[in-house]
């Protein structure tokens, strides 16, 4: 059981009081639909700028990529130096001029100025969608995380509940938070929250980085105790069998740094919301410019974590030491254990038992990582801010999805085909029942996770099949003034059926057909689920790039003058003259590129 | 949105990075820092924490004309306040 001080829940305390008190503080600002959904477009761009990466910093986030961290070492910053970056960069100076510019309220809006209606349906509906499932899945995360932490255990024995309440209490506690500060100010209340979030993170994690360093070494003696894959970003990375990610750099390259990479951070509303807030054309082109500069070293706060918890050279640990004295009972002793440093094997959730693999080596739960050294190395008052800066990571990330539900169901669902002549005070108030809506069909995907875990993996295989081929239409869409509304439509049906094909012929190795891949039957093997997931996006995006050419030269074009402002070729370059060189996007988008080149060759 | 957002930001940095460094003041020497390798993080990192909270603080609540790319400088605007224009924060 973790025991928490006086002083680590004050600071908890505090923390909430500040997220509801900027909610309460923003109310009065909250007038009209355009205050609530798109914050008045009156945030300075800093403010938006870290927002779109605190948006992002949920709780897959946080603990997905220091868990990624431990299994795969520092190629797992590839994520971020290739699979963030150089998108964050285009969609700044390049996309973000028609996203602002068009005046479109959402990305599925930006789709029916461009196209037509069917192809905003279509992505307005699938977006609602996975964004409820995604906060769900963050909501379920946390309240796992806080039952295996147990630093609910002690209070909830003192009043006399019952332990199994403590899910329970998670998942209602975290939902009327979130719910509270977006319904009293929203969208600018959310962006304010982010900020705050992102600065908790920072202030939470920095020390555990340091204090890991010191522990093992510093990044020496993390190159002398791991093997030198688990060091070097870019080694053995031109073939897949020789690096721990299992992908060849094509894939890496293509799959992960253009097509996924591209797909989500250049079209997905979630993150492109934080910049249509922005106060002017320049501060949202500069938003996802500001955004990567402290992205880019988010390895050093969430992967690193990972490596220093399995270097450092203790098996025994707060969390790992009742599992092991389990798995001596077993067949293994924990002489035998493979040293996986802090991470602890992973129990069943309802035995207890250590879970093992088909060849009954104990599995190791990554996910625990950064949990786990924060437990370890921080002591009470610092302790407190550690877990905070989680439980902000969490918020930061249902919050996201909930303000971009709120907006796309107001605007591109409910006012395009339910009610769409209603007054503006009338839209406003659907935004914020269409908060409490997505936060209750949260807490439903939520308990949907706890009881069946397989759905939930094969709900986001569908959404990764629907966002694969996505970048492909607005590329086309932006820089192509003859691309059609019906090409549009059918390259991303066609692109999303090749998605679910591929997965049905391939399968990554040593895994059994099914959710894996080959239900169809078996065509290839890759030689990882990475692998296997980098080309399903990149089949998915070619497809649509090719079917939506071939339709747009068959079908007819609109009239150039309706494209004004939408399409590359049509709209006048952006007004850059009353800024100074170095606050133009392209200066700021050329030196994120160079700090890049410079972190990569420093950990290649 | 009216609001400068480093005034709750610093406010809070600074409650908390207080309470930390009250905190590490009193439990100095504790066996407590021997999982923070002897480090007592709460004075150090608190007062970082509540320095960063003051800066924030003290910026939010200067005046806003130097973060506003659109309304003329205060030495720029016109005299007459007839033709001044509207402030937008």
């Amino acid at each position: 059981m973790t025991n928490l001080t006086a002083i680590d829940w004050i600071i908890m305390l505090v923390y909430f009081v500040f997220v509801i008190g900027i909610g309460v503080l923003l109310r009065r600002k909250v007038k009209t639909s355009a205050d609530f959904f798109l914050a008045g477009r009156a945030i300075p761009a800093w403010v938006c700028g870290l927002a779109f990466i605190s948006a992002n910093l949920g709780a897959q986030e946080v603990i997905g990529m220091a868990a990624s961290g431990a299994k795969y070492g520092i190629a797992t910053s590839h994520f971020y130096w290739i699979g963030a970056i150089p998108a964050m960069v285009f969609v700044g100076v390049f996309m973000m001029p028609f996203y602002y510019g068009s005046r479109a309220r959402s990305v599925p809006e930006y789709l029916r100025l461009r196209f037509d209606e069917k192809t905003r349906g279509l992505n307005a509906i699938s977006f609602a969608v996975m964004t409820v499932f995604s906060s769900g899945i963050s909501m379920y995360a946390m309240a796992r995380l806080i039952e295996i932490l147990h630093f609910l255990d002690a209070p909830f024995q003192r009043f006399g509940i019952p332990q199994s309440y403590i899910f329970h209490f998670s998942i209602v506690a975290s939902a009327v938070i979130v719910l509270a500060y977006i319904l009293l100010g929203g969208l600018s209340s959310a962006i304010y929250n982010e900020v705050v979030q992102f600065f908790l993170i920072v202030a939470g994690f920095l020390p555990l980085t340091w204090l890991g360093l010191k522990n093992v070494g510093g990044w020496h003696g993390i190159v002398q105790k791991l093997p030198a894959a688990f060091t070097h970003s870019w080694v053995g990375m031109s073939q897949a069998s020789t690096n721990p990610l299992g992908v060849d750099v094509f894939g890496l390259a293509m799959g992960l740094g253009f097509v996924l990479s591209f797909g989500y951070w250049c079209t997905d509303f979630l993150v492109v919301q934080r910049a249509m807030a922005a106060d002017s054309m320049s501060a949202a082109r500069r938003t996802p410019l500001i955004a990567a500069i402290p992205k880019m070293f988010f390895p050093f706060l969430v992967i690193l974590p990972g490596l220093i918890a399995v270097s450092v050279p203790v098996v025994q640990s707060k969390l790992s030491a009742p599992i092991i004295q389990q798995t001596q009972a077993g067949q293994v002793s924990s002489n035998e254990l493979p040293s996986k440093g802090l991470i602890p094997v992973k129990t069943n959730a309802v035995t207890g038992a250590p879970v093992l693999d088909d060849k009954g080596n104990p599995v190791y739960n990554y996910d625990l990582a950064i949990p786990v050294l924060l437990l370890h190395y921080f002591p009470s008052g610092i302790l407190g801010l550690g877990l905070t800066a989680l439980l902000a990571s969490f918020m930061s990330g249902m919050a996201g999805n909930v303000t971009a539900f709120n907006t796309v169901w107001t605007y591109d669902i409910y006012q395009s085909y339910i009610n769409k002549k209603a007054t503006d005070a009338h839209y406003l108030w659907m935004g914020r029942m269409a908060t409490i809506g997505g936060i209750l069909l949260s807490i439903g995907a939520a308990y949907l996770a706890t009881g069946f875990n397989n759905i939930m993996d094969a709900l986001q295989l569908v959404f990764s099949f629907v966002n694969a081929p996505l970048f492909a239409t607005f590329l086309l869409g932006m820089f192509w003034k003859r691309t059609t509304g019906h090409a549009a439509f059918t390259g991303l049906i066609t692109g999303t059926v090749a998605a679910l094909i591929h997965h049905g012929l391939t399968l990554p190795l040593n895994s059994a057909p099914g959710i894996h891949g080959a239900w169809i039957t078996l065509v290839h093997t890759y030689p990882s689920d990475m692998a296997q997931n980098f080309w399903t996006a990149i089949i998915a995006f070619s497809t649509n790039l090719v079917i939506t050419v071939a339709v747009s030269l068959v079908t007819k074009p609109r009239e150039e003058s309706e494209l004004v402002g939408l399409v590359y070729s049509l709209t006048p370059k952006p007004v850059e003259h009353h800024l100074k060189w170095w606050q133009k996007p392209a200066t700021l988008g050329f030196g994120v590129l160079a700090m890049l080149v410079i972190l990569n060759l420093v950990f290649a | 949105m009216g609001l400068d957002i480093r005034i709750p930001l610093g406010l809070m940095f600074l409650s908390t990075g207080g309470m930390m460094f009250l905190y590490g003041i009193f439990t100095r020497g504790s066996e407590i820092y021997a999982k923070s390798l002897g480090t007592n993080l709460n004075i150090s990192w608190g007062l970082l924490m509540f320095l960063f909270g003051g800066v924030m603080f003290f910026f939010g609540r200067r005046k806003k004309w130097q973060d506003d790319p659109v309304n003329p400088r205060p030495w720029e605007r016109p005299e007459n306040p007839s033709t001044k224009v509207k402030a937008r924060h």
